[in-house]
């Protein structure tokens, strides 16, 4: 008996390869949404960014005459009152130092944030990026599809970037858009956003290294664990090492996470802005001054920029190298 | 030329000192065409390389009229390719995998999603198909990974020991349903199998690889034709007289240890022998003419090819 095929043809142009390379970021996405581990990431980054919106509504509201902050200062008595009033008078008069510093501060706490929830994030995600395509052989599938290993490549990395951006970028501006929506005037605006460029070339860093470590790990081993230990042994032990002061400048280079310290720390210039407050700022207590420029000579890197910047270039030419050798089929 | 499927030219691919594929050169045209060789043969290599998974290291080949380097995307568009092994991505439901295969072979979601129910109940997978894939026993794999390689509508379809795994009904159906993609819908096959007797029902085409070489080529007709003629005869009795009549008549004879005789004959049909029977009187026989053709056309093949001088390519 035969087989009756009762099929309609498909003859319509096939999408273009822009498309089949957002069908792999967006289903790997969506697949991830599905974990409740990563439900939880997401709920966290968000939280976090609401909280950076919060310390902005706040901040912003001590210039907003008859606001919510001087209204509450105001009701605990004539005292916090005055320190308000004080504090509206000194954003008023150096908005470049406590608005800019303010942010500054800030975003350098949601860097931490972000980066560390990105870094679990990528946890879970660099298992199933190549080393479980490779493992179960899905990567003949997609190679004998219309695509080149290059699209699968920039597919890959699309699905790091998506990851990153949902857990750090996207809090990141939606706490700075939503603190800003609530600013009394446009100082707030201007002096925030070179805090933001700040923030935003930090992120873009961290996501490039990150992206092409996550890619070379993920194409290093055939098993999940193997990839699994191998990232945990560069992150964690590495950082480890690296923190160790005793530790050799060359060895620390090597932990990209020391290096994307250094790097914070350059970007952000934290010391400065606390150093320079603590100069121009009319404070009367000496011991808030003194304090300020300890912490700000405290944060300055004692490790060499350069070193950290030759460090990350390092891994991200060796991680291509990698995925670029191991991304054949099976 | 547009209307090959295939065209090798000098194909050839090594890996270190091992040469897998050496100087195939081949012209395949529509059709369902059964590729067959012994383990290691170059046959998996010789697809990978017309799918670019692989390299070739020296010629180069078009897979419908594309050249595979040069057009290196486009080449695959139309083709759809189920390999040996499992291949599919862990967590995923089956209709999820195959939607999302079509999806890179270029198909809208909607159209990607509607064509794999469409195949799905084509490979006879029923609510199975919205449990995840690591689930599925050999079976379902094959059926699925059948799925997603015709979920695009491909005019070309690889399909590499499509067979593996199933059980009998299930192999049934897979045999079927490959042998009519050709006839009812215009979808060549190229069909990669051990399985002499599954490449013998479906194929009409036989490429036969040993040792990295293409040794054999031919429509299955052919091939048959160039055997010898062979008849099996079961006769319902007097089986003594059957072999004194054959031998008589000056055709070799042998018995088989089913009971069964095996004869050569001068002809392609079992007509000398029906008239040799009237003539002497005997008994009704079941006659089966070329039994195993393709098998003993395989073995003789294979054994050509190891003689240094015999490696050209048809």
């Amino acid at each position: 008996m035969e087989t009756t095929l009762d099929l309609r043809r498909w003859r319509e142009k096939p999408a273009g390869v822009a498309y089949r390379r957002w069908v792999i970021v967006s289903t790997g996405l969506r697949q991830l949404l599905r974990m409740r581990f990563f439900q939880i990431l997401i709920f966290l980054a968000w939280t976090a960014g609401v909280l950076m919106a919060a310390a902005g509504f706040v901040f912003t509201q001590s210039l907003a005459s008859g606001g919510w902050l001087e209204s509450f200062a105001a009701s605990l008595g004539p005292r916090p009152q005055a320190v308000v009033s004080a504090f509206c008078s000194m954003v008023l008069l150096y908005p470049d130092i406590c608005i800019h510093g303010l942010f500054s501060g800030v975003f350098w706490w949601h860097s931490f944030v972000g980066l560390g929830l990105s870094l679990i994030g990528l946890s879970v995600v660099i298992p199933r990026l190549i080393a479980r395509d490779r493992a179960s052989n899905a990567l003949t599938i997609y190679l004998s599809r219309p695509l080149t290993s290059f699209d699968y490549l920039l597919g890959k990395l699309g699905l790091i970037v998506g990851v990153l951006l949902v857990l750090w970028t996207g809090p990141l501006i939606f706490g700075w858009l939503l603190s800003m929506a609530f600013a009394p005037n446009s100082d707030f605006f201007v002096y925030s956003l070179p805090a933001l460029f700040r923030a935003g070339l930090f992120n873009l860093i961290a996501m490039v290294v990150l992206a092409s470590v996550a890619l070379g790990i993920s194409s290093l081993g055939k098993t999940t664990r193997s990839v699994m230990m191998i990232w945990i042994g560069i992150w964690v032990i590495g950082g480890t090492i690296a923190s160790i002061p005793t530790t050799p400048s060359v060895v620390r280079a090597a932990s990209f996470s020391h290096d994307l310290n250094v790097i914070r720390q350059d970007i952000f210039k934290l010391d400065e802005i606390l150093v320079k407050a603590a100069d121009v700022l009319p404070l009367t207590d000496r011991s808030i001054t003194n304090n300020m420029r300890r912490i700000g000579q405290h944060e300055s890197s004692h490790d060499s920029i350069t070193s950290a910047y030759i460090g990350l270039a390092a891994m991200v030419i060796i991680s291509l190298f990698v995925f670029s050798r191991k991304l054949r089929p099976e | 030329m547009r209307n090959l499927i295939i065209e090798a030219k000098g194909l050839g691919k090594t890996f270190g000192t091992q040469r897998a594929l050496a100087d195939v050169n081949i012209a395949v045209p529509p059709g369902t065409i059964g590729l067959l060789g012994p383990n290691g043969a170059g046959k998996t290599t010789f697809i990978k390389c017309l799918l670019n998974l692989e390299t070739p290291t020296t010629g180069t080949a078009t897979v419908l009229g594309c050249e595979i380097r040069a057009q290196n995307r486009a080449s695959r568009e139309r083709v759809g390719y189920s390999p040996e092994q499992d291949c599919h991505i862990p967590g995923m439901a089956g209709c999820e995998y195959v939607t999302y295969c079509g999806q890179l072979s270029g198909m809208s979601f909607q159209r990607a999603r509607q064509r794999a129910h469409e195949i799905l109940d084509l490979v006879s997978m029923g609510q199975e198909r919205y449990r995840s894939v690591d689930t599925y026993s050999t079976g379902m794999k094959q059926r699925v990974k059948l799925a997603q390689a015709l979920v695009h509508d491909p005019e070309l379809v690889i399909l590499d020991e499509p067979t593996n795994g199933l059980d009998a009904s299930g192999r049934e159906s897979i045999l079927q349903l490959i042998g009519s993609l050709w006839k009812q819908l215009g979808v060549s096959v190229m069909m990669s199998s051990h399985l002499l007797h599954d490449i013998e029902r479906i194929c009409d085409r036989v490429i036969i690889i040993a040792d990295g070489r293409v040794i054999e080529h031919d429509s299955m007709e052919a091939l048959k034709n160039r055997h010898r003629r062979i008849v099996e005869l079961a006769p319902s009795s007097e089986a003594e007289r059957f072999v004194t009549m054959l031998k008589a008549a000056g055709l070799p004879v042998e018995h088989l240890s089913n009971g069964r005789l095996r004869v050569e004959t001068p002809s392609e049909s079992a007509e000398p022998i029906l008239s040799l029977m009237r003539l002497h009187n005997l008994p009704p026989a079941e006659i089966v003419a070329n039994p195993n053709a393709l098998h003993e056309l395989f073995l003789k093949s294979l054994a050509a090819s190891k003689t240094p001088q015999n490696g050209n390519n048809p």
